[in-house]
């Protein structure tokens, strides 16, 4: 008998979950994650000022971190206290 | 279960490794050898889903230590980097099966890297312990075992030779111009390592000189360097120790952070060429013993 193995493995779970998407902006807070590439900040900061322009919601915590490492403790434990939606980016 | 390998979170079981092994060649007893570079490369401090999914080009390179150079057939001699005996050609073409199949690290999905490399191919030696100075690799980084695996993401290596000197600062003024360079992401990443790869000439030269290898880190540490303004000039963003910031720009600023992360392993046979290879930077080398 001939097996076939296939050679990617089983996916395995997410460690964590994306949150249900907001139905509304209006009168939450926006959190700002700056991957710190080039222009990034510059981009990530319009759009968050444009979208509580529109919404109704304001622009809370602001924070930097590397790109290429996760974000630190005291960054991700702020920001689930003081907002509830976060812009941020990915690659560059 | 060896490894769940981001960024798809694929489950790297020694099943799955061992088709993709099969796929790459390799004769079965070469089998622990891959388990073992998967596991050290699920380590956090590899940090695998940077490694993977970056523009930059980096791969791990598999360094095999100890008795298995020679039971298992690596080269660990003439040619170690290159054009590729089987151990040696297959592992770190198993390696990088894992990395494409379980981890997802395709172009495009899974990484990013701009141009790729060559060392994305396939990228693995042996340690030459027979034609070393000193004590083997693993073993003086506290790994006290018969055989044993490193893995260090990083650049494919950059060549430095030295055909006649007879003292060590000479040979290794060469190799400190081959890492002060702005072009690697050592320059701007003060954690990353740098993988000296001495071939056994060299290594004799500066052994015969009474110098170990914390003798030749701490030298390339004193070397390899730039004026701190120069980096200023070069780069938006350093991902630096704090220290490094409050130097003044005229101040020689070395290209990593610690002579410990300049590591030194002897590799390749006869002849005046060594190499070194970069770090993506923001990953360390990981060393296991080998699994039975």
């Amino acid at each position: 008998m001939v097996q076939i193995v296939a050679p990617d493995g089983r996916v395995g779970a997410p460690p964590v979950g994306l949150a249900a998407p907001k139905r509304s902006l209006a009168g939450l807070t926006i959190g700002v994650l700056d991957n710190n590439k080039p222009n990034a900040g510059l981009l990530l900061d319009r759009v968050a000022s444009r979208l509580a322009e529109r919404t109704g919601a304001i622009v809370g915590f602001r924070a930097e971190k590397n790109a290429a490492i996760p974000c630190e403790d005291q960054v991700l434990d702020r920001m689930t206290k003081e907002v509830q939606v976060v812009l941020t980016g990915s690659a560059d | 279960m060896v490894a769940v390998l981001p960024p798809r979170l694929g489950e790297a079981t020694r099943r799955v490794i061992a088709a993709n092994a099969v796929m790459a060649g390799c004769p079965p007893e070469l089998t622990p050898v891959v388990v073992t570079a998967v596991r050290a490369l699920a380590r956090p401090e590899v940090n695998l889903r940077g490694v993977n999914a970056t523009t930059h080009p980096v791969a791990p390179l598999v360094v095999v230590h100890g008795e298995a150079v020679d039971a298992l057939g690596f080269n660990a001699g003439l040619g170690v980097l290159g054009p590729g005996n089987r151990a040696n050609a297959t592992v770190g073409r198993a390696v990088r099966l894992v990395l494409l199949h379980v981890a997802g690290a395709v172009p495009g999905p899974g990484d990013a890297s701009t141009q790729g490399g060559p060392a994305k191919y396939t990228y693995c030696i042996a340690e030459n312990l027979p034609a070393s100075p000193w004590e083997g690799y693993a073993r003086s980084v506290g790994v006290h075992a018969p055989s044993a695996v490193t893995v260090h993401c990083g650049e494919a290596p950059h060549n430095f030779h030295d055909m006649d000197s007879d003292e060590p600062a000479r040979i290794l003024e060469k190799c400190a111009t081959a890492m002060a360079t702005f072009g690697v992401n050592n320059a701007c990443i003060s954690q990353g390592e740098f993988f000296v790869l001495l071939c056994p000439e060299h290594a004799a030269t500066i052994a015969g000189a009474g110098w170990g290898r914390r003798d030749v880190a701490s030298f390339l540490y004193e070397r390899a360097r730039r004026p701190a303004g120069d980096y200023r000039a070069m780069f938006g963003s350093l991902a630096w120790d704090p220290w490094m910031h409050a130097v003044p720009d005229d101040h020689p600023l070395p290209v990593t952070g610690s002579a410990d992360n300049i590591r030194v392993v002897v590799t390749g046979g006869a002849g005046k060429h060594s190499s070194v290879v970069p770090s993506w930077g923001m990953t360390a080398s990981v060393t296991l013993p080998l699994e039975g």
